[in-house]
């Protein structure tokens, strides 16, 4: 390393740039080197390691990411951002049908719309939070591989004895005159503090005693906890990982949910209440829902898939009663039941053929509303479908239209040949509910025929209807279990940190003159009684107090 | 560990290049794209059957101006559109107009009634179980799409058109 500073330690050590303790003897070697006052013990006084005489671009861009004030700031305006997105809804947090570039005007005015305009109503997904994320990530690495590997060097290959000058500066120190063999009583006093868990190194009069080295690794494990966390976060923009999104499922139908391979049916959803005695006073009477639960099969699709114009090939793969708290899991798929919808719809009567003068019935027929077939033979009558609509209504033109494209108030009109009629056929209005039936005039509509032919659906076993539809959340998230391991491995890191503590000792005797310093990285009041519990065995008896040598944290 | 401190900076930045760029770039690409259409990007491309049976993927199209139009019989600005759009492909399909009007998931017998009433040639296309309609962002109908031979959408028409409404974007839409 070339310098323009003299880095050499009296002791003959050379410091890296930056160095506030010399390496090897713990001289202070920064300006205020004559003081008096407590060490800076920081890092152990060793120099990050991109602090650099002269720097290059890339040691600039790491020394950028290398900075705690940096890091602060990072964070802090992260927070800040962070906060910003929770004054309105996130536009993810919405269902389907939802227009945010008018939502937010409509809702919340002028500030809402500035908010939507900022990008703020999407913050979390926006490129310069990632940003930010990916700076933290990046800052935490850096950070803690700066002064990690210097600390490290730094705790392996201690020098048992210290330079005067950095024991006498500690914030806890001890010093007295000291009568007999200094060798024997360093001994004696390291077998002392061996009872209370300490490491002993010696060199005969000088000495070092250490404990929990450990803990000053936790808050290194922690950042790798919190970068795995971090990029597990950051893993959930890669296709396939994360997924969140609702399907309607009416009774019976296997419904595709979309960008997956996967079909899922409701066989069958059933909702319970709470009977009026399980109910407290004020809620009798009212419907509140006991159990919701879906019947469902989940499948995957196996050929011609995505084909518009074939019916896909399914397996069944899974089967299992969603309940709330009981979601169906596949393969890290899992479907929650999060609503439903008991609105009746009809997916289908049963209707027969009457000759209303003999009484003679004909069928029934299956006549489904959707995709109905078109051509029906009922024994000597033969019906044809020439028309349906969904929800039917007469138009402003007087001619029939429908209003949607459910079943909500299905009609169907047949050519209707056979005895009696017309040989190229007799049109027939039905209209499958009795509710449209008497509300269009079914048989004013049909008129002559009316009176010879009558179709109608003969008790409710020939009507076939959805009783509910059950809505479901459909997620995916394959970054959860890294986001736990981080976790763990953070908290790890973070009960390493705060529930021990690095505690070291050191101490010389020259001319009977006992010269000792002690430093932990927090908890100076268990450092000091530590120390003064070791004296005490060796006969000096001090108050902890006393041992304080000033500074911040004692 | 001196040396290699150079490669291991080298290796870290170029990893949080690279994962960081990728992150931001997906969130980028995310904010930009939707999945939902937008004038200046490429509608979803889809394969539907006509009512004769015909296979249509919109990629197929590449290289001419066409309009994608969303109706149903139960929407009556879309039955209004139906015989205009049927004028205007008459008018300009010498001139290379394409016509894919897609129904909205309607059934079959439904959709044949409509076309023969209203006597239209153009490609009537069938989506099922609404899936088209819903890789299109749908929120009304109808819904146009004009997308130029480039294949970027020139403009998305929410709601009925007069004729000389349609007259007018065709006109632009046959320019490119």
């Amino acid at each position: 390393m070339l310098s323009l500073h003299n880095t050499k330690c009296e002791c003959g050590h050379q410091n890296a740039v930056g160095t506030v303790l010399c390496e090897s003897c713990g001289k202070p070697l920064m300006e205020n080197a004559e003081s008096d006052t407590p060490l800076e013990m920081r890092y152990d006084g060793v120099a990050r390691r991109s602090q650099k005489s002269n720097p290059s671009i890339i040691d600039r861009v790491w020394n950028f990411f290398s900075s705690v004030k940096i890091a602060v700031y990072l964070i802090v305006l992260t927070l800040v951002s962070a906060t910003l997105g929770t004054i309105y809804p996130q536009e993810d947090s919405f269902l389907n049908n939802f227009e945010p570039s008018t939502y937010y005007k409509e809702q919340y005015g002028i500030p809402g719309q500035i908010y939507y305009k900022l990008g703020l109503s999407h913050t979390y997904e926006s490129w310069w939070f990632i940003t930010l994320l990916v700076m933290i990530g990046t800052s935490l690495v850096i950070c803690s591989l700066d002064r990690v590997l210097p600390l490290y060097r730094a705790l392996s290959k201690q020098q048992v004895r210290k330079h005067l000058r950095f024991i006498n500066r500690q914030k806890t120190v001890y010093a007295s005159q000291i009568d007999g063999s200094a060798e024997e009583w360093v001994q004696s006093f390291g077998n002392q503090l061996k009872r209370k868990r300490y490491r002993i190194y010696s060199d005969g009069t000088a000495l070092l005693a250490e404990k929990n080295r450990f803990s000053r690794w936790g808050p290194y494990i922690n950042h790798i906890g919190l970068i795995l966390f971090l990029l597990a976060i950051l893993a959930r923009g890669i296709p396939g990982w994360q997924m969140d999104k609702y399907v309607t499922i009416p009774d019976g139908d296997i419904v595709h949910i979309d960008d997956t391979n996967y079909y899922v049916k409701n066989e069958k959803f059933t909702v319970t209440y709470y009977s009026d005695d399980e109910l407290p006073e004020e809620l009798k009477g009212k419907a509140r829902a006991k159990l919701y639960e879906t019947k469902a099969v989940l499948y995957t699709c196996e050929s011609q898939c995505g084909d518009t114009s074939a019916k896909p090939e399914l397996r069944e793969v899974e089967r299992h009663n969603i309940a709330v708290n009981s979601p169906l899991q596949y393969k890290g798929l899992k479907l929650y039941q999060f609503d439903y919808d008991v609105t009746p719809k009809l997916k289908g009567v049963k209707p027969v053929l009457i000759n209303k003068a003999t009484g003679e019935t004909y069928g029934p027929f299956d006549l489904p509303m959707k995709d109905a077939p078109l051509e029906y033979d009922l024994g000597v009558y033969h019906l044809k479908l020439v028309a349906n609509y969904m929800e039917f209504a007469v138009g402003d033109d007087g001619e029939p239209v429908t209003l949607s494209r459910e079943p909500n108030a299905p009609a169907f009109i047949f050519l209707i040949t056979g005895p009696g009629l017309p040989e190229k056929g007799q049109p027939y209005m039905y209209f499958p509910m009795q509710k449209d039936k008497e509300k269009f005039g079914q048989d004013q509509l049909n008129a002559s025929i009316a009176d010879k032919l009558e179709i109608k659906v003969q008790g409710m076993e020939n009507v076939d209807f959805s009783e509910a539809s059950t809505y479901l959340n459909v997620r995916m998230d394959k970054a959860l279990p890294y986001v736990w391991i981080g976790a763990t491995i953070s908290m790890i890191g973070l009960l390493m940190g705060s529930y021990w503590q690095h505690r070291r000792i050191w101490l010389r005797i020259d001319n009977g003159q006992l010269s000792l310093g002690a430093h932990t990285n927090k908890n100076w009041y268990g450092m000091r009684a530590d120390v003064a519990a070791a004296l005490r065995q060796q006969g000096i008896t001090v108050d902890p107090k006393s041992l304080d040598n000033g500074g911040n944290n004692a | 560990m001196g040396k290699y401190r150079r490669p291991v900076q080298i290796v870290i930045l170029l990893a949080v290049l690279i994962v960081g760029g990728y992150a931001i770039g997906t969130s980028l690409f995310a904010a930009k794209e939707d999945g939902i259409p937008k004038v200046g990007g490429t509608p979803p491309d889809f394969t539907l059957v006509d009512l004769q049976g015909n296979t249509h993927q919109l990629s197929d199209y590449k290289g001419k101006a066409v309009v994608i139009n969303f109706w149903g019989t139960f929407c009556p600005p879309c039955v209004k559109e139906m015989p205009e759009f049927e004028r205007q492909f008459a008018k300009w399909k010498d001139e290379g107009l394409e016509i894919l009007a897609i129904n909205l998931s309607e059934d079959t017998l439904t959709v044949n009634n409509f076309v023969r009433r209203f006597e239209l040639n153009y490609p009537i296309l069938r989506d099922v179980n609404k899936k088209t309609e819903r890789s299109y962002g749908l929120r009304s109908y109808p819904t146009t799409f004009f997308v130029k031979p480039d294949g970027k959408i020139m403009e998305i028409k929410v709601g009925g058109m007069t004729e000389q409404d349609i007259d007018e974007r065709v006109i632009e839409l046959l320019k490119y």
